[in-house]
């Protein structure tokens, strides 16, 4: 360790960190009501059986000749700060978008309505939202059509299974690597893959095509199943992930 | 969570420079937690995982307010132990420096600054920093490096 390092820990040593309030009660205060609302809700038979998994195919495309703008890539990321102009920086991916496979077009502020939950937005807006389906899965499109940058799905009522995946996310061409995002395990498949497949409530496989030719990130928190598509780094997906809030209200 | 609500506070304050944002975040922090427990992996480090969420809970706050982090020093800061007891001109001195090197460090883009956070302040492992930071251990590394350099750019100046 240099000196300039042993002078940030001594520094570290020396802040002036208020002493850490207890927060226990608050937390549980916020905790109780829901574990509650989850026992009675499971104890009337209500709850559907959410025996969902993600599994991934990775099947094997021609080898994508990487742009030269890859490596030309982002700038760095701000976790932080005043991010997050990143959308526009990411490279477009090689292929115009089927704007069919995505729904029906709507506004944002119908998307919101109709999903039913809270959908999570980066700070910049999406510039075409769609709805698929009758869950429905929403899609939050960034860049024209022609030169798309990156794609959010959200869908309702999904679970992440990390055994189906291990098991199932295998390819010559991709590779697929457990991440966090948000806390919650995330799987970045690279290469080529095209395919996913999803279980339903029932323990249905739905068979989803990859609308783009890039990278995914899954991952699912409170119930909802995300999935992000683009030229992007696992680094890269993780932030832009993590970047994704509910709006305010 | 009584024994991580200290260092999850400390992590949220360094990240945020709020004694109310980082006990807000800090909260939300702890109820994510319980509700993602059931997907924790057996066997993983806990306290990166958790740390990871409380860092996430500061920079959503962090980004809604949008002000410049200055922390503030002790009054009284500790010697370096073995050191003698300094003059009152070279304890001044002392704590000149290191408020410049706070400064120099609040100078820092938010990436640089969590960064040596988590390592020297935090005094997380390469490993630690990058599962809370969400990062490869590589990129802690070099983000690191990079930081250390900018910031010696700075303290030099």
């Amino acid at each position: 360790m240099n000196g300039l390092e042993q002078a940030l820990r001594s520094l570290g040593r020396e802040l002036d960190v208020p002493l850490a309030p207890d927060v226990v009660s608050s937390v549980l205060g916020r905790i109780e009501p829901r574990a509650s609302r989850q026992a009675a809700w499971a104890g009337s038979r209500r709850r559907v059986s959410l025996a969902v998994a993600l599994v991934l195919l990775a099947a094997l495309a021609a080898t994508l000749a990487v742009p030269d703008a890859r490596s030309a890539l982002l700038r760095i990321l701000n976790l932080g700060g005043e991010q997050i102009e990143l959308v526009d920086e990411l490279p477009a991916v090689e292929g115009a978008l089927d704007e069919t496979t995505l729904g029906e077009p709507v506004t944002l502020d119908e998307a919101r309505r109709r999903v039913g939950l809270r959908l999570r937005e980066l700070e910049r807006r999406p510039d075409r939202v769609y709805l698929l389906g009758e869950r429905p899965m929403a899609w939050f499109v960034y860049g024209p059509l022609d030169d798309v940058r990156l794609l959010v799905s959200q869908t309702p009522q999904l679970m992440v299974d990390r055994r189906l995946i291990a098991k199932k996310v295998v390819g010559r061409d991709s590779s697929l690597e457990e991440t966090l995002v948000d806390g919650s395990p995330a799987f970045y498949l690279s290469g080529s893959p095209h395919v996913v497949l999803l279980l339903d409530e029932r323990g249905n496989v739905i068979e989803d095509s990859i609308r783009l030719a890039g990278n995914v990130l899954l991952w699912q928190d409170d119930d909802i199943a995300f999935r992000l598509e683009g030229d992007f780094t696992l680094d890269e997906a993780v932030e832009l992930g993590e970047s994704l809030r509910p709006p305010s209200p | 969570m009584r024994t991580y609500q200290s260092l999850a506070f400390r992590t949220a304050y360094l990240l945020t420079g709020s004694a109310a944002d980082a006990e807000d975040a800090v909260q939300t922090a702890f109820v994510k937690a319980w509700r993602a427990l059931p997907r924790f992996r057996a066997g993983a480090p806990f306290k990166p995982w958790l740390l990871r969420i409380v860092a996430n809970e500061a920079h959503n706050r962090r980004r809604s307010e949008r002000r410049r982090i200055e922390l503030p020093l002790r009054a009284t800061a500790a010697q370096p132990s073995g050191d003698a007891a300094p003059s009152p001109e070279g304890a001044a001195l002392g704590r000149e420096r290191r408020e410049e090197l706070l400064r120099a460090v609040e100078g820092l883009s938010d990436r640089d600054r969590d960064v040596l956070a988590c390592r020297y302040f935090l005094e997380l492992s390469e490993e630690e920093t990058a599962e809370v930071l969400g990062v490869r251990r590589g990129t802690v590394k070099s983000r690191t490096a990079r930081a250390l350099a900018r910031l010696r750019e700075e303290v030099d100046a």
